[in-house]
């Protein structure tokens, strides 16, 4: 009977030990966040250029397609329909990584045109918008032709936004 | 439990239709000598000769055609000590009727597997790594396929669909298993993505899994790098049975609420049901099943229909005949990754309306007969059909038939009590007719031979080769692939008695695999972003070489121990690799890997196996020796626990598992897919738990099944991006009249 005893608690034990093990709960959803969308701009290797850098932006256009004077009023005109991304330069610094993640945040509603623009040339009063070029986009998943459309909403973060940038290679430029 | 209704129909059936001239058979009960429950699944084995019969579940079995003489008869089963009856005497046109009664025993003797060495043999003379699965244990975890019945095999993982032995095979994307899966012995993978189907198994007429670890292609060719898996069928029971077995489960809801998809409740449930018999030389069994699980997440709804035969003739008492035929309809919705791991239980928005049809079967033929008490052979047939067509809202709808014949023979030869010779030779056939494979026939021949010698009774020795060749045409008639055509493998093994509860075991094997016609061909988009799938019909056939030591023995009669070391070197290893600056994805030989590891298993029983236990661990060491990293989706550590408790007609069993967090995975694979939160991934701590009560006594044949599966409903992924089933409740009844 001891050893009944014996066996049976050290059984009991194990599966105690078992149970404890497994009830940590495991994967878990991400704690809350700021709303807009995140992912990670990639960049094509060797391809940065050595003297036409002068800066880096993701923006977020809610019109697509675009044009120059879309861009003028979408920027700086009441509502604001392009947002850009306040610090991937100094989140660059220095330039030439592989890739670098990011998260936007943004308010709620539809993103129909997500890219990076490069500034290649410090006069920005000079030459206006000539100065400025779309470098990589987020593309549709069904037609990667066509900028994806991203929704964010009230509740989620929208992840896996990622853009492939290739400055030797640049997408059509909408302006 | 002597029946004797069974004996006048036994006698009935013997007399009026199986009477055969100057041979005599042998019929009767094996039973629990305390309890005197019939024993299922016990091995009569007619000694000195080829001769064997298994009782089934009413414990009966039956030999016949035995030529009159004297014989002796050994009865065995694990658990049981083994029962030998010396000098049982045959006469002509007789049947004897022999019932015997087995006593538990804390020692596990004699179990018999076949794998090993293609011949039946006792397990303790195997020179390699074996694990069983029992009927009994499917039954009792319901496993529903066969995936799902491999998961606490000591040294074997699952990554979704596809099976690690000893971290064998990774993630392969799907195709190009690394472990060779067999049906009764012939090979059963796929023709075109050259995969293994988990479901198109038939579950419920599975007698046992064998799983033999290391490298086995010196006897089963392609595939067998990592391992060997062979489902054998049920025998056609001797007197007419129906079995059925229903089940239906209902998932939990996930803990957090972002994950509750569904409005209403999630089930699992199916149900299987065969009828068998026998008259005078035929014996049929057919067989139906039909499960539909509704699954956690969206889109993942699987319905299938199965149906499978098997028919046996006995044209003498030397000569049988077996026809097997097995289909499988499913239909499936698609989910390949989830949404985000705030959204893990909803499929990618690109998934959400796709869904794969498919039809999977096969028919085999085999042919078997004994010329004398030393020679044997065997004549083998099969037929794979493997059709699919998948709809994605028309963003990819491709189809693909493989068609998959082979052909083998087989002869055994006892040239003395100390020498068993096998041989035998093989051939296939592959056709594929695919939009995204394209369309490519392929043949291939192999021969065989292993010698067993026993110089000493204490010693066993193995020697064995294999030599195969194969070709694949890029079209019919015009040039072959590239890939290597001839590959020699050779096998040794060494099995040493120290003393009856002490053996140790030393093997060498090696492995090879050709690349499959989806490797070599594929050419297509992913409809995922802008990759391309693009072809290579350069690829070499990957390679392994395994070595093993390792030993087993029992302490105080209620502990039993087995441990092995184990390394297995990869060569060529195919991966798909992807150019991210062409956006495209290219099969190619780029790993060389090297896994080194140990296993231990323990197992217990205690109070006349009224307790039982069994503990596994192994360790694995994978590394990329290409670039001196971890090899990517291997765990380090593998630890899985069982506890089984009887006690009269009730039986509980609690089962845990341990994966470790795999360390290394295919990061393009996430970027580029993308797979939001692909990289998110956590031990795997499963426990599942089931009740069984047996209504025998209350004059019923059912049992009826309470089981809980991943009772703690712990969150994890074998795979990037995919969510492991959530607590499961199933009820489950089975029975046989």
């Amino acid at each position: 009977m001891c050893n009944i005893l014996v066996v049976m608690r050290f059984l009991v034990f194990i599966i105690l030990c078992l149970l404890l093990a497994a009830c940590d709960g495991g994967l878990a959803p991400s704690p809350p966040v700021e709303l807009g969308f995140s992912g990670t701009v990639y960049f094509a290797p060797g391809t940065w250029p050595s003297d036409s850098l002068v800066n880096l932006w993701i923006f977020a256009s809610q019109v697509y397609p675009l044009d120059s004077a879309k861009v003028y009023s979408g920027l700086f005109a009441s509502p604001t329909t392009i947002f850009l991304y306040p610090s991937i330069t100094e989140s660059l610094k220095p330039f030439y990584a592989d890739s670098i993640p990011y998260s936007f945040p943004l308010h709620s509603g539809t993103y129909k045109y997500i890219g990076v623009i490069q500034q290649t040339d410090a006069d920005l009063a000079g030459l206006g918008i000539r100065v400025f070029r779309v470098v990589g986009f987020y593309k549709d998943p069904l037609n990667p032709l066509l900028p994806g459309v991203v929704e964010v909403n009230d509740s989620l973060q929208v992840k896996g936004i990622n853009i492939n940038v290739d400055f030797r290679n640049p997408p059509p430029q909408p302006f | 439990m002597k029946n004797p209704l069974f004996h006048i129909i036994l006698i009935f059936l013997l007399n009026v239709t199986y009477a055969r001239p100057n041979t005599g058979s042998i019929t009767g009960i094996v039973s629990d000598v305390k309890t005197q429950e019939p024993l299922a699944g016990v091995n009569v084995i007619l000694r000195g000769t080829v001769r064997g019969a298994t009782t089934d579940v009413q414990g009966k079995y039956m030999l016949t055609g035995i030529p009159a003489g004297i014989f002796d008869i050994s009865f065995s089963l694990i658990g049981y000590t083994t029962q030998t009856i010396q000098k049982v005497s045959v006469q002509p046109d007789t049947t004897l009727y022999l019932d015997v009664s087995l006593t538990q025993a804390p020692i596990r003797t004699e179990q018999v597997v076949i794998t090993a060495s293609r011949r039946e043999q006792s397990l303790r003379d195997v020179p390699v790594s074996v694990s069983t699965v029992t009927s009994k244990m499917i039954a009792d975890r319901l496993s529903v396929t066969l995936d799902d019945a491999l998961r606490y095999v000591p040294g074997v993982n699952m990554m979704s669909d596809q099976v690690n032995i000893r971290g064998s095979t990774g993630y392969s994307r799907g195709v190009g298993s690394r472990v060779l899966i067999l049906i009764d012995g012939l090979p059963f993978i796929t023709g075109d993505t050259g995969e293994i189907n988990w479901e198109t198994f038939p579950m419920f007429q599975i007698d046992r899994i064998e799983v033999v670890k290391g490298a086995g292609s010196a006897l089963y060719g392609s595939s067998a790098l990592g391992g060997v898996i062979n489902v054998i069928t049920k025998e056609i029971s001797e007197l007419p049975e129906i079995r059925f077995r229903l089940f239906s489960g209902i998932y939990d809801k996930p803990s957090y609420s972002k994950w509750d998809w569904s409005s209403s409740p999630r089930f699992n449930t199916g149900g299987y049901l065969s009828y068998s018999n026998r008259i005078g030389p035929f014996g049929y069994l057919v067989s139906v099943s039909r499960t539909v699980d509704e699954s956690y997440r969206e889109n993942d709804v699987y319905h299938r229909w199965g149906f499978y035969s098997k028919f046996n003739y006995d044209f003498s008492q030397s000569r049988n005949i077996n026809l097997m035929t097995n289909i499988q309809w499913r239909s499936h919705g698609n989910y390949f990754w989830w949404k985000s791991l705030d959204e893990p239980t909803r499929p990618a928005d690109s998934q959400l309306n796709g869904n794969v049809n498919s039809v999977r079967g096969n028919v085999s033929l085999a042919y078997k007969e004994i010329l004398s008490d030393q020679f044997f052979y065997s004549l083998k047939a099969i037929y794979f059909g493997n059709f699919w067509q998948d709809d994605s809202s028309g963003r990819v709808n491709n189809t693909s038939a493989a068609h998959l014949t082979q052909l083998e023979a087989q002869g055994t030869y006892t040239t003395s009590s100390a020498n068993i010779l096998t041989f035998g030779i093989a051939a296939n056939y592959d056709r594929v007719y695919s939009d995204i494979f394209g369309s490519h026939p392929g043949i291939g021949a192999a021969f065989f031979l292993q010698d067993e010698l026993t110089p000493f009774q204490s010693l066993k020795l193995t020697a064995g080769i294999r030599y195969d060749w194969q070709i694949i045409w890029k079209k019919i008639f015009s040039s072959p692939a590239a890939t290597s055509p001839s590959q020699f493998n050779p096998k040794i093994g060494l099995m040493f008695s120290l003393d009856p509860i002490t053996t140790f075991r030393a093997s060498y094997g090696g492995g090879f695999r050709y690349p499959s016609i989806s490797e070599l061909f594929t050419s297509v988009s992913t409809g995922v972003s802008e990759i391309r799938i693009v072809p290579n019909d350069s690829l070499k056939p990957e390679r392994s070489v395994s070595f093993e030591i390792g030993g087993s023995r029992w302490f105080s009669d209620h502990v039993f121990l087995d441990f092995a070391l184990f390394q297995s070197d990869y060569y060529d290893l195919i991966e798909a690799g992807v150019n991210p600056n062409k956006f495209e994805i290219l099969f190619s030989n780029v790993t060389r890997a090297r896994i080194r590891g140990i296993e231990a298993g323990i197992k217990t029983n205690w109070f006349s196996q009224l307790i039982s236990t069994d503990f596994s661990y192994t360790y694995i060491d994978p590394v990329d020796l290409s670039n001196n990293s971890v090899l990517r989706f291997r765990p380090r550590h593998l630890f899985y626990a069982s506890l089984t408790g009887n006690y009269r007609q009730l039986r509980a069993e609690v089962n845990f598992r341990y994966v470790s967090r795999v360390e290394a995975i295919d990061e393009n694979l996430v970027r580029l897919a993308p797979i939001v939160d692909g990289d998110q991934r956590v031990a795997c701590k499963v426990v599942d738990a089931g009740i069984t009560y047996n209504l025998i006594n209350a004059g019923l044949p059912l049992s009826i099944g309470l089981t809980v599966k991943n009772l703690a409903n712990y969150y994890y992924a074998e795979l990037i991006g995919n969510l492991a089933p959530l607590r499961t409740y199933y009820l489950s009844v089975e029975g046989s009249l």
